[in-house]
């Protein structure tokens, strides 16, 4: 195994360190940070504030969507947990977008909230080198390294006790500095039932910082026996489901009996009534002043910002198998409990609700992550990672894609190993952080295909052969399970292989292929050379033959890009010493300081002629620093 | 050949290294991995087989440019000896700018991308052929050619393609941005829209397009000589110059006549300067600003004719009362030469504001004006003048501009081909990606945060 080293962490009085990596939160971005570093071998912590809410859902019960199902499959690639967990407790599955491409198809499931939680629970308690230790964190623990800069080295509880680690993870969520909002009613949170983490937000302020305040909301949950399905329609899951995971076991999929969600509407009485109320809205009281996501929008934003839609769809998901309460999809609202009663009962089918629990918005701090590095370490802080919606992500999905990041990052740093950081043409993942650490995001950041620019490349059907043996390399994932991938690999090539040879009438399978109206089911009943091919394989070579020209094209704007994209920019580059680059420019890479020329040219107020200028200071730069040379 | 894998997957890129306008001879440039391919694919040798040059050298080769065969000298320089250290060739043509534009376009086909302002020099840089030292200098250099390229992009984008760029941009945004959230949101969510709707977006952005590049290759002349182009009052003497300083046999004559308003056409003819090089001299209609019918048409080509016209040569009758700062010609930005005409009608044979004074009748004054007119676009040899013209630039720039336009209604083409033929909706989306890019070379550019703020602004999204 590895050796983790801790240079600049203080041992304890034993001369032992607690632990080689802290994590702390125990929500989707924890549970998968925590995972990675105990599969890396590191002998990991993971500090929660409630031993039952691990892996709790705070919001919808679901897992997956479009741009979202695209990277739960990439975290099953890299071996995180949360694809297992999704398949072992989906209700109701379905792939989304099949008629718009395969590049934009992904899954998506309705999850049974309690069961999701217990099946995540197990899984971390089953790793070995895991320890859950119950507790809120109170402040970082430092130490003052001969660099002169402060070290991260663990966490005070706020039962004061210290636990020391060579690198600490926060994946607190939305629970520093957290306020829930009902209405005119106010208090401090992060969930329903829980509290929020006050002392964290001093600490990562006084070690030079900059946080932002964001906020998000939830629907109210209201008691399924009280609807009437009868006035709604009934949406069904896809005929024959398909998991998330490519280790998903053979024969027995969905383990669980699958059940139907609800679809109605809003109506006018409904608008006429959140009109009505407005001046409530303490988002519209100006109480509160972070910023919510556009693509989720309360429903009183929905009806004050588009005013001529006479009504706004709704969703009615249940939350378990051995629960009646149903979560309304599509209602987010902080509107006072009894105007919250009122509209929804002018629902078609929500008439006679009870209500189990009212919607509300929350408000918490999040760190402005242009100030982390591309591994996901804040950058002047050494020891101290963040991931999750401390960064000012949103989703359960965007979340756990960084704990796997931060995870597998941080036990990489603590062994002295290469980082692993993917590029935005080899994962969804590679986009997200990148985008986070180039733009501050100005309300709840959210995957969405349209912001990856190699889409075609960063499809859920391939994520294992573009991420499993490269995760099986650093130790993520079990050897042999990465050569099973590349075994799928090459068959894939010699599929592709085969059909560009086999002949008929004057074309190749491939070209016959290529036309809009054949399939490759239609190819393989016709022409016994390609009997025996598995349907997991028929699909993915389908797509690699339809889209080759495509794929092609963007493999060559890949490879166009990679001179720029891999020329690094030395960290201490003085930019207000650089001539010519233009003013925002110029502010704008001070303070991002992109480690590469083509993350450079991704940050916005940086033009082609300042990447250009640029280019060549870096390059001169690296001259002055080599000896003189004939 | 040689290179490594990172250097072939660079860019070749070419551009014309001479002076502009027609000297007795242009340079084409070319430099990157491709420039092996573009001389075999461009130059045959004594035999008429396609030329591999073996080693450093001079070849005197024919160049095919497509139509058929032209004498040329080829200088083959083969990396890392060569300026750049990449593979470089440069083509010595006859002083032809049609066949030197026949040339960019047979490059262009064979893969070869136009060179950015100072590119060359970048590359000679990157690849360690300069020193710390004139690294200094490269800097200058790209810092001047960008802020040239910008002042020259800016004087080309005010001649009205930046108003119908940023309209088609308009247009192909929305449509990008319905085609994106139609991707990002499901069927069942109010993001998704209909496929009739998006195709009648397409349509619509397919024929803004085709209308600005038409609009845009009329603008830019057909001929990579600079324009020097005749303005003022009707009867100022505009015609009569013409004549007489075309030359002989040239089929554009314009129609003389003392009659005012009498030219409602441009007309174009060659003129020979001094130093040898020949420009383009254009006559248009008289300004008159009360102009209706098919005279404010001729107005409108008039107008077309200044915003491409590298020097404006503005008459003012030498008998006439009127002041040329009254000339309503004097356009922002456009290089101009006030020319006292009809010299022979003079009361005193000196302008008193020292000014140029020709006579189509007698002749004088001419050999001075063709002096000025060197001098003013650059031209003269001894060219220490600092208002010159930026014509050279600006040709090369809107030669980059007509082909991102005609590379977007390609993709543009692409994607209505691939929703007519019911392919998945990512790839359309791809190719009106390759449309956005393609006007991105013109104008700024575009992130994916500008296309969710139009997802956005429009749609109430969210479950």
């Amino acid at each position: 195994m590895t050796r983790f080293t801790h240079p600049h962490a203080t041992p304890t009085s034993d001369g032992q360190l607690d632990l080689d990596l802290l994590v702390v939160g125990g929500g989707h971005a924890g549970i998968e940070a925590a995972l990675a570093g105990a599969r890396l071998g590191a002998r990991v912590g993971l500090l929660t504030l409630d031993l039952e809410r691990v892996g709790e859902m705070s919001c919808n019960p679901a897992i997956g969507g479009l741009g979202k199902g695209q990277i739960v499959r990439e975290i099953d690639a890299l071996g995180g947990a949360m694809g297992r967990v999704a398949d072992a407790t989906g209700i109701q599955f379905r792939i989304l977008n099949t008629g718009k491409g395969a590049a934009v198809q992904a899954p998506r499931c309705q999850s049974d909230r309690h069961r999701y939680r217990q099946d995540a629970t197990a899984l971390v308690r089953a790793q070995p080198g895991l320890e859950l230790i119950a507790g809120g964190a109170q402040s970082l623990l430092l130490s003052r390294a001969e660099d002169g800069r402060d070290w991260v080295v663990g966490v005070r509880t706020e039962a004061g006790q210290e636990i020391r680690a060579g690198a600490t993870i926060l994946t607190t969520g939305t629970f520093m500095g957290a306020v829930m909002h009902t209405g005119e009613r106010t208090e401090a949170g992060g969930r329903v039932g829980e509290r929020s983490v006050d002392g964290l937000t001093q600490s990562l302020t006084s070690l030079g910082l900059t946080l932002g305040r964001l906020k998000t909301g939830t629907p109210p949950r209201l008691d399924g026996t009280t609807l009437n399905p009868e006035r709604m329609e009934e949406q069904l899951g896809d005929a024959t489901p398909q998991p998330f995971s490519f280790t998903a076991p053979e024969g027995i999929f969905p383990p669980l009996p699958q059940v139907p969600c609800h679809i109605t509407y809003t109506t006018d009485a409904t608008h006429r009534i959140i009109a009505d109320n407005i001046h409530r809205a303490p988002m519209y009281a100006g109480r509160i002043k972070g910023v919510g996501p556009r693509y989720c929008p309360s429903v009183e934003d929905k009806i004050m910002r588009f005013p001529d839609r006479d009504r706004h769809q709704i969703f009615v998901e249940p939350e378990g198998l051995d629960t009646n309460v149903a979560y309304i999809n599509g209602v987010s609202t902080s509107l006072p409990a009894e105007v919250q009663e009122a509209f929804v009962r002018t629902i078609p089918g929500l008439e006679e609700a009870r209500f189990e629990r009212f919607g509300y918005a929350v408000e918490y701090d999040f760190i402005q992550p242009s100030q982390l590095s591309h591994t996901l370490a804040v950058r002047d802080v050494p020891g101290l990672f963040l991931a999750g919606q401390v960064n000012g992500t949103s989703g359960y999905e965007e979340a756990a894609g960084q704990g796997l990041w931060a995870g597998t990052n941080a036990a990489l740093w603590l062994q002295g190993r290469e980082p692993f950081v993917l590029g935005r043409h080899e994962a969804y993942l590679g986009v997200m952080v990148d985008d986070l650490i180039l733009t501050n995001p100005s309300e709840p950041y959210r995957m969405f295909s349209s912001r990856a620019e190699y889409r075609l490349l960063l499809r859920s059907d391939n994520a294992d052969r573009r991420l499993t043996p490269r995760a099986a390399r650093i130790g993520l994932v079990e050897t042999e399970r990465g050569q099973r991938v590349e075994a799928k690999a090459e068959r894939v090539r010699q599929t592709l292989a085969l059909l560009d040879r086999e002949r008929r009438g004057g074309h190749t399978l491939a070209e016959i292929l290529r036309r809009p109206e054949t399939t490759l089911d239609s190819l393989v009943s016709a022409h016994p050379v390609l009997a025996g091919l598995d349907p997991d394989l028929i699909r993915t070579v389908e797509v690699e033959v339809k889209y080759s020209g495509y794929l092609q094209r963007q493999e060559d704007n890949v490879r166009r890009a990679a001179r720029q994209e891999n020329l690094a920019i030395p960290d201490d580059l003085d930019y207000s010493r650089l001539s010519g680059l233009g003013g925002e420019a110029r502010e704008r890479l001070s303070q991002i300081r992109p480690a590469t020329l083509g993350a450079a040219g991704r940050i916005e107020g940086v033009r082609p002629p300042d990447v250009a200028l640029l280019g060549v200071h870096v390059e001169r730069h690296r001259r002055q620093r080599l000896p003189a040379e004939k | 050949m040689v290179g490594t894998a990172a250097e072939r997957t660079r860019s070749t890129i070419c551009a014309v290294a001479s002076a502009p306008g027609a000297g007795e001879r242009a340079v084409v440039r070319a430099s990157g991995p491709l420039a092996f391919e573009a001389v075999r694919g461009l130059c045959r040798d004594a035999d008429g087989q396609p030329l591999a040059p073996q080693g450093r050298g001079l070849h005197e080769v024919q160049v095919d440019d497509g139509v058929g065969t032209q004498p040329a000298l080829l200088v083959w320089m083969p990396g890392p000896g060569s300026y750049t250290r990449e593979d470089v060739a440069e083509w010595h043509l006859v002083g032809n700018p049609a066949l030197v534009r026949a040339v960019l376009r047979r490059l262009g086909e064979l893969g070869l991308e136009p060179a950015g302002p100072g590119e060359f020099t970048r590359r000679a840089f990157e690849n360690g052929r300069l020193d710390l030292t004139r690294a200094e200098g490269v800097l200058a250099l790209v810092e001047a050619r960008n802020s040239e390229e910008l002042r020259a992009a800016g004087s080309l984008l005010a001649g009205g393609l930046g108003g119908r760029i940023a309209a088609l941009r308009e247009v192909l945004e929305h449509l990008r941005a319905l085609t994106e959230a139609s991707l990002d949101f499901d069927q069942q969510d109010t993001g998704h829209v209909p496929l009739k709707e998006i195709s009648a977006a397409l349509d619509e952005a397919r024929a803004d397009l085709l209308e600005a590049r038409t609009w845009e290759r009329r603008r830019t002349p057909a001929s990579g000589l600079a324009r020097v182009v005749l303005a003022g009052l009707p009867n100022a003497g505009k015609s009569a110059l013409f004549n007489r300083l075309t030359l002989e046999g040239d089929e554009h004559r314009a129609i003389e006549s003392d009659q005012a308003g009498t030219t409602r056409d441009a007309k174009v003819g060659r003129l020979a300067l001094p130093g040898g090089q020949e420009v383009l001299l254009v006559d248009t209609a008289g300004i008159d600003p009360l102009a209706e019918g098919v005279d404010a048409m001729a107005q409108d080509r008039r107008d077309l004719e200044w915003e491409r016209a590298d020097l404006l040569l503005e008459l003012v009758e030498s008998s006439g009362n009127q002041a040329a700062s009254d000339n309503p010609a004097s356009g922002p930005g456009i290089p101009r030469l006030i020319v006292m005409s009809k010299a022979d009608l003079a009361l005193s044979p000196h302008d008193p504001g020292g000014r140029l004074r020709v006579s189509s009748h007698t002749g004088s004054g001419l050999t001075a004006l063709l002096a000025q007119i060197e001098i003013r676009l650059g031209l003269a040899t001894q060219d220490d003048t600092p208002s010159r013209s930026n014509s050279g630039l600006e040709r090369q720039l809107s030669e980059r501009h007509r082909k991102a336009l005609d590379q977007g209604l390609q993709e543009l083409a692409q994607a209505q081909a691939l929703l007519g033929e019911g392919a998945g909706l990512d790839l359309v989306a791809e190719a009106l990606r390759g449309a956005g890019l393609a006007l991105d070379r013109i104008t700024g550019q575009t992130t994916p945060e500008d296309l969710l703020d139009r997802i956005f602004s429009r749609f109430c999204l969210g479950k």
